[in-house]
Parts: C-alpha cells; sequence; structure tokens
C-alpha cells in the first residue's frame, strides 16, 4: 500500500484548510487533502460576507473589534468562549485586508476602500462583500495563492479514519477516488477542515459534500463532540430547495412578510426587526407558520423589489439568479418565498479546555472551521462570522505550529502496527457491506434525515427528541447490515456515499443525545418544554463521548470575564 | 403513481467498454437532473459514477452534457428540459452510438466533451486546471495585513466583476478549438487572464507576464470567434468577450 510522509496534513481545501495550507507550507512539507477539487468546497457557497470591524462607512467610523466581539458574545446566547471570539474579532480588520492584499475583489466603496453591510445582531454596518458572492472570491482567491506558492494538493482523495498509536496521531487512511486504492498519509500534525455536516438533516442549505467526514473521523478515534445540540437554521431558505437566500438581502433592506400583509418581525424584535440574529428570525418565521400566516403552510415572504432593479443586479446578483434558476422568479418584481432550513453546525470537534486554538484532546490533532468548536459562535453563530473564523484561525493555527515546532513521531513499528490495524478495519467493512443482505444506504439515509428534520428542528420537546434517539438508534443497528458493492472502487460514489453515511449518523446521533440532555433554550436550541435560558444549570458547553456503553455526556465550562452575561433582547 | 421518465445514460467502465443504459426515474416537481442521477445511483446502481458538491449550481462540478446540450446538472431541470430554448449553433458532440434514442421522450446524459472519460460521466479535468495554472493566475504581492487596504474605485472593480463570477466548470471547453487542439488553453482560462489583466491592482511587470503567455499560440490567437463558450457558460462569464477584450487591447497587427 502507499504510504506518503509529511510534516502536517490537512484535511479539507475550503477556506479554513487553504489558509492553514498556506501558512504552513512556507516551511513544513505540508499536504492538503480534499474529497473534492478545492474550489467545490462548500466555502464558496457564502453569499453575504465577512466581518471586520474596519469602519470603512461614516455611520460605522466608532466600530471597534471589542464592539464586534461583544456582538458576536450576545449573538452567541453568552456560550461562547470569550477570549476566543476577542481574538477573532481583533484579527478580523487584519485578515480582510490580507485577503484584499491577495486579490481579493471585494466590492467598494465611492471611497475606494472596502464595502460594508448591515447584517443581523451587529452594532454596526461592518460585513464586507464581494456582491452577494463572497465565499466564492474568497474561495477562489486563497486557492490562487496557494497555487502561486506550490502548496501540495492531493485532490479527490476521501479521509476514511485518523491513525493513532501511543495515544498520538500518526496519520490518516483515505481512498484515492480516481484510482480506488487506499493511500496512507503518516505525519505527526493532523489538521482537520472538513466543514459542516448539515446533510444530518433532510432540509438543509449545505452542499451535499457536507457530511461531518472530520467529525466522524475524529469522533471513533475517541475524541469528544462539543455543543452539537446547537444547529443554526437560516431564516430564509427558498422554498422547494432549501438554497441560500443570503442575509444580505435583508441587510440591504429586504422585508419579512406573512400572508396577512404584516411585518411579523415586530412582534419578536421591534427594534432590529428583519436584522435580529438568526436564531430569532428563524423561529419568527416558524410561528407564523405554525399559527396559520404561512404560505401553503410552509413559508413566508421575502421582499425585494422596493430596492429597485439597478440595486438588486448590483448587489444581490446571485440572489436574483437562484431564484429565476431555482424558482422561477424574477426578485425584482415578485416575492420570495423563504422559509428557515439547516445552515450551520455550531458545535463541532471539541478543543481542549485553555489548549491552543484549534488542539483536541487527541495529542499532534487540531481542527479549525465548521467541524471545529473553538467556541467563537456558541449557541448561534451572526453571519458574516463563519467565513471570519476560517480564515483567522487558519492562519492562527499555522504560525502556532510553525512556532511550536516539528515533533517526533512515535517509534516505527508502532505506526505501522496502527496502519496495518487502520488498514484491516475498512477492507473488513467493505467486505461486509458487500455481502451484507440489508437495506440501501439511500433508506437509512433518508430515514436519518426525516428524523433529524421532524424530531431536531427550530422547535424541539422530549418525546420528540427521544424518538429521534431511538431512531437514530435503530438506524445504526440497521446500517450494521447495509448492502452496496465495493468491489470496484474506482469513481464508486456509491462507496463514498455509504462512507459519508457511517459519519454522519455518528454526528445524527450525538446531536439527538445532546439536545436531549440540554433541558433550556439557548441561541438556537429551543425547548418548548423548557422555553427559558437556565445559566444555573447550563452556562457550560456539552462534550460527548463514546463509551461501550453508549453515548456520555459531560460538562465543559464557559470562558468568560470580559463581557458579563445578561438577558439577550433586541 | 407519480410521472416517469426514462433517461438513457451514458456508461464507460474506463476501459474502453461504452455502452448506454436505460432508466426508468420518477420524478417530483422541481426534480433536477442532478437528483435524478441521484436516483438512479441510489435505486438501479450504486457504481454509476458522475461528479457533484454544491447543488446550487456555485461549485462547477456537475458538467454534463444533457440532451447534446452542455449543462450544470443541478441546474437543468426535469420537467422543462425538452422545452427550454438550447443555445444556438452548438456543434455535434459524439460520445458513441446512441441511435436508438427517443429525443423527444428520453433524457440523453454524456460526460463533457473534449475530455477524456475517466469513467462514466466523470471526465480528466487535469488538464484543464494545468492550463489553469499555466496562465499563473494570482497576485504576487507581498501579503499584508495593516490598514488601509490598497484602494480600488466601484467603476474599476465593475471591469472585473463579470469574469471573477467563472466557477471552473469547463463548459466553455465544449468549444471547436478545444476539440481540435488539445494544447489549447481554453476559454476560461484566457478569462481568468482577462480578470488578472484588467485588474487595477496589478503590478505592469505580472499584467505584462500574463499577456505574453496568451498572446502567443494555443491561446488567444488560437480562437476561432464561435463565441460558443459565451452561449454555454452558465455564469454569464463570456469568456468569448474577455478574449476578445485582450485580442483588441494587446495584439495590434490583426
Amino acid at each position: 500500500m502507499k504510504i506518503e510522509e509529511f510534516d502536517v496534513i490537512i484535511v479539507g481545501a475550503g477556506l479554513s484548510g487553504l489558509r492553514a495550507g498556506l501558512e504552513l507550507s512556507s516551511k513544513w512539507n505540508t499536504a492538503i487533502i480534499s474529497k473534492v477539487y478545492p474550489v467545490r468546497s462548500h466555502s464558496g457557497a457564502a453569499q453575504g460576507g465577512i466581518n471586520a470591524a474596519l469602519g470603512n462607512l461614516e455611520v460605522s467610523k466608532d466600530d471597534t473589534p471589542k464592539g464586534h466581539a461583544f456582538d458576536t458574545v450576545k449573538g452567541s446566547d453568552y456560550l461562547a468562549d470569550q477570549n476566543v471570539v476577542m481574538f477573532m474579532c481583533e484579527e478580523a480588520p487584519k485578515i480582510v485586508i490580507e485577503f484584499e492584499s491577495m486579490g481579493a475583489p471585494f466590492s467598494r466603496l465611492e471611497s475606494g476602500l472596502i464595502a460594508q453591510r448591515p447584517f443581523g445582531g451587529a452594532g454596526f454596518p461592518r460585513t464586507c462583500y464581494a456582491g452577494d458572492r463572497t465565499g466564492h472570491t474568497l474561495l477562489h482567491t486563497l486557492y490562487e495563492q496557494c497555487i502561486r506558492n506550490n502548496v501540495a494538493f492531493f485532490d479527490e482523495y476521501f479521509l476514511i479514519d485518523l491513525i493513532k498509536a501511543n495515544e498520538k496521531i500518526v496519520g490518516i487512511i483515505t481512498l484515492d477516488i480516481p484510482k480506488g486504492e487506499f493511500v496512507i498519509f503518516r505525519a505527526p500534525y493532523v489538521i482537520l477542515a472538513t466543514g459542516g455536516f448539515g446533510r444530518i438533516f433532510k432540509h438543509s442549505t449545505n452542499a451535499l459534500i457536507n457530511t461531518g467526514d472530520g467529525n466522524g473521523a475524529a469522533f471513533r478515534a475517541g475524541v469528544p463532540m462539543q455543543d452539537c445540540e446547537f444547529v443554526q437554521f437560516h431564516p430564509t431558505t427558498l422554498y422547494g430547495t432549501n438554497i441560500l437566500i443570503t442575509e444580505g438581502a435583508r441587510g440591504e433592506g429586504g422585508l419579512l412578510y406573512n400572508t396577512e400583509g404584516d411585518r411579523f418581525m415586530s412582534k419578536t424584535a421591534p427594534k432590529a426587526m428583519e436584522l435580529a440574529p438568526r436564531d430569532i428570525v428563524a423561529r419568527a418565521i416558524d410561528i407564523e407558520v405554525i399559527e396559520g400566516r404561512g404560505f401553503e403552510n410552509a413559508y413566508v415572504h421575502l421582499d425585494v423589489t422596493h430596492l429597485g432593479a439597478e440595486k438588486i443586479k448590483e448587489r444581490l446578483p446571485g440572489i436574483r439568479e437562484i431564484s429565476i434558476n431555482f424558482a422561477g422568479l424574477d426578485p425584482i418584481d415578485e416575492l420570495i418565498p423563504v422559509q428557515p432550513g439547516q445552515h450551520y453546525s455550531m458545535g463541532g470537534i471539541a478543543t481542549k479546555y485553555k489548549g491552543d486554538f484549534g488542539e483536541t484532546d487527541l495529542s499532534g490533532l487540531y481542527v479549525i472551521g465548521e467541524c471545529s468548536c473553538l467556541s467563537v459562535h456558541g449557541a448561534n453563530r451572526l453571519g458574516g462570522n463563519s467565513l471570519l473564523e476560517t480564515s483567522v484561525f487558519g492562519r492562527a493555527i499555522g504560525r502556532n505550529l510553525l512556532k511550536k515546532g516539528l515533533i517526533q513521531l512515535p517509534p516505527l513499528d508502532e505506526i505501522k502496527k496502527a496502519e496495518v490495524n487502520a488498514l484491516n478495519v475498512i477492507e473488513n467493512l467493505l467486505k461486509q457491506w458487500e455481502n451484507n443482505s440489508g437495506k440501501k444506504p439511500v433508506e437509512i439515509r433518508d430515514a436519518m434525515g426525516e428524523t433529524m428534520n421532524r424530531n431536531v428542528g427550530v422547535f424541539r420537546k422530549q418525546e420528540e427528541l427521544e424518538k429521534a434517539y431511538e431512531d437514530l438508534k435503530k438506524l445504526q443497528k440497521e446500517f450494521l447490515n447495509v448492502h452496496v458493492r465495493t468491489t470496484d472502487l474506482k469513481f464508486n460514489y456509491g462507496v463514498l456515499r455509504t462512507l459519508e453515511l457511517r459519519n454522519m449518523l455518528d454526528i445524527a446521533e450525538v446531536t439527538a443525545y445532546a439536545a436531549l440532555w440540554r433541558k433550556e433554550s439557548r441561541g438556537a436550541h429551543y425547548r418548548w418544554d423548557y422555553p427559558k435560558r437556565d445559566d444555573g444549570n447550563f452556562l457550560s458547553h456539552s462534550l460527548v463521548y463514546r463509551t461501550k456503553d453508549g453515548l456520555e455526556l459531560k460538562k465543559k465550562d464557559v470562558i468568560l470575564g470580559i463581557f458579563e452575561v445578561k438577558e439577550r433582547v433586541y | 403513481m407519480s410521472e416517469k421518465i426514462k433517461f438513457l445514460v451514458y456508461r464507460n467502465s474506463g476501459n474502453g467498454d461504452i455502452q448506454y443504459e436505460r432508466y426508468e426515474v420518477p420524478i417530483f416537481r422541481g426534480m433536477s437532473v442532478l437528483e435524478a442521477l441521484f436516483y438512479i445511483q441510489d435505486y438501479f446502481d450504486s457504481t454509476l459514477a458522475f461528479r457533484y458538491a454544491c447543488r446550487g449550481a456555485i461549485c462547477g462540478s456537475c458538467g454534463l452534457t444533457i440532451d447534446k446540450v452542455p449543462l450544470l446538472a443541478c441546474r437543468a431541470q426535469v420537467s422543462t428540459i425538452k422545452t427550454v430554448k438550447k443555445p444556438i449553433n452548438l456543434p455535434e458532440f459524439n460520445f458513441g452510438d446512441h441511435s436508438d434514442w427517443d429525443k423527444d421522450n428520453e433524457i440523453l446524459i454524456e460526460p463533457l466533451p473534449n475530455m477524456e472519460v475517466l469513467k462514466d460521466l466523470v471526465v480528466d479535468m487535469d488538464p484543464f486546471w494545468r492550463f489553469y495554472r499555466e496562465i499563473e493566475p494570482y497576485f504576487e504581492k507581498d501579503l499584508i495585513d495593516v490598514a488601509p487596504e490598497s484602494k480600488q474605485s466601484p467603476e474599476q472593480m465593475k471591469v472585473i466583476e463579470r469574469l471573477v463570477y467563472c466557477i471552473l466548470c469547463g463548459l466553455c471547453w465544449s468549444c471547436p478549438v478545444s476539440k481540435k487542439n488539445p494544447n489549447y488553453l481554453g476559454p476560461a482560462q484566457l478569462a481568468k487572464a482577462d480578470r488578472f489583466i484588467n485588474d487595477s491592482r496589478i503590478n505592469k511587470a505580472k499584467r505584462e507576464t500574463i499577456v505574453s503567455r496568451v498572446i502567443k499560440q494555443d491561446a488567444v490567437p488560437a480562437c476561432e470567434k464561435f463565441f460558443m463558450c459565451n452561449r454555454v457558460c452558465p455564469k454569464g462569464v463570456m469568456p468569448g468577450t474577455a478574449i476578445k477584450d485582450i485580442r483588441d487591447k494587446w495584439i495590434s497587427d490583426e
């Protein structure tokens, strides 16, 4: 079997992985591994922008990183680790300016400076943007810089499992998708930057590739998952396909209406209105639908017609294109049907309490971006903070590792033993899948998505969460007997999607389990049966482990100390 | 019972063994061709190979030839594929024998043209990325992270805006020049060159490096002005217009 050796391996080639790779490859032998070509990564789907207190507008000249940090912590319903948030917000102006120096084609103000727009939950217009294709432009720009610096890419390699020896990470086992062969990458450091896992839900804005592959691999290697009960439902996804309609549409002045023609946001957020944070707007929309004021019992209207054709074409061209292509309507003249849909995973692979940024309990393993929980978003992420998180921590973790220096791998015979073991595990699994006589993967995948959507959605309660958890345990059992053809692995997407399902089932189970445990309402986690925030019992992160007796949950302290924990009003 | 539609799908083991297979797929309102392909993979043959990622026409993964037109499978709607207006003056793309194709009732699925097929609907994009790299599509300034950022007026930004929308999907490689000249850099690559050449922030030396590469053979002069790339581009990048822009500004003696 082929073995590749590097100083550091990065899995995932979205903004997090690319930014870390750019930093590390300047000094170390670095490999970036991705199951798709880098520019296909889901970072490219981000539309609205990236937050930084640049103060480029007259109205935002008093904006500060501390103000940005406060909004982020308040938006998180006080669950974010405040020191990490503060670091991110202080780095924000630098990282945006760095992107500009890489050639990122931001939209501009008349002054020639980077344009900024208002976004939900923000005290000032601080979201820097490139039309409504900000993620696309940043992803392409960063990829260009990686090409410039000859970063080593391994495109179309699928992460199967982590390999550890003597309680340290020593590499990963992958499937070379075009060749259909297993390849081991050996290194003392592994950084997971594999993105979110929104596809555990049936309705999601996420790309089809967002299946939590890093999360599944880390969880199987004994690393806990943190805060997975916090799932962001974006308020405005296109009815039908659930393709994202950016918050920037509301930032530019878009309004939400129910069937009675009311701007219903006045009831829940009389001051912020449509620009309240996402959790609040998503709940408000679902309440309208539940109480019978939604269209077709499913959606409300987003109105941008009053912005006029010119502004829509200039600021929201992607939204217009999506509406025309996927809903057959032109938002210049018509209202856009929108409903909440799964959008972002605030939780993820747990990081060490008071360790380095992104450092996990497994020595040598680091995590960044949506697959991780650092935790900068707490119980609810503000729009414009995810692109920011990827690049700030991609760079920071890269720099930090270079400063720490390379570490010794465990003895070679220990590593080889672990590698052979990893290979045996996957070979046996594939043999089993070929010989099994159970369900097709699609049946299990659909059932998972259904139960997550129905029972672990915007509004939650005990019985439904229990139902989801039982369903998922049953699906896990059925998955042991799943059948798929595995004899020829070359471009075998049937096998890849079954490996993805293996990862998703674990994370879905963790999500339902943690949501059951959290008997309070905080940020994106809302429980009918516990409608209040309960700081006495639950102002803490959740850590979920797999033990031989099933899942187990521990608490982890939230890092406070900069901003006082208060009630959250908009 | 839901309505069913027949798909005639190009299959290729990668060993030169080509055949067309028929599948009958139950359709639903708003179903894309990509979703139909997933149905086939999920229920009929898990080994059917095709690329995908975003399903929202922004990642550039799922370019295919659908009813003889290069399209993104995620954006092509099953219900309207037979009735939507097709780009005019497309060449005949030939992948294999499908003489029994019932044109009016079956949706024909084939890989992108002018690229080598690796398996089924998956093509070899390596030349595409190699040529992309060849134009050195990047800024070469030192990275700085101290305010203020370098300035660019909204008008200067507008000049490159259309060009930065390119998603590198490869549909424009259906160009007849790409067919006959395997060394032709390709419309997407030349549009990318134009994006950098026209960026007000790029310095003279870098601009000239890119220009000197693309005004040589197998690049801008090789374009035969079919403008097919403009017609098949799913993002309105208009690579042909970008190539014309380079030719008009940088090749004088025409």
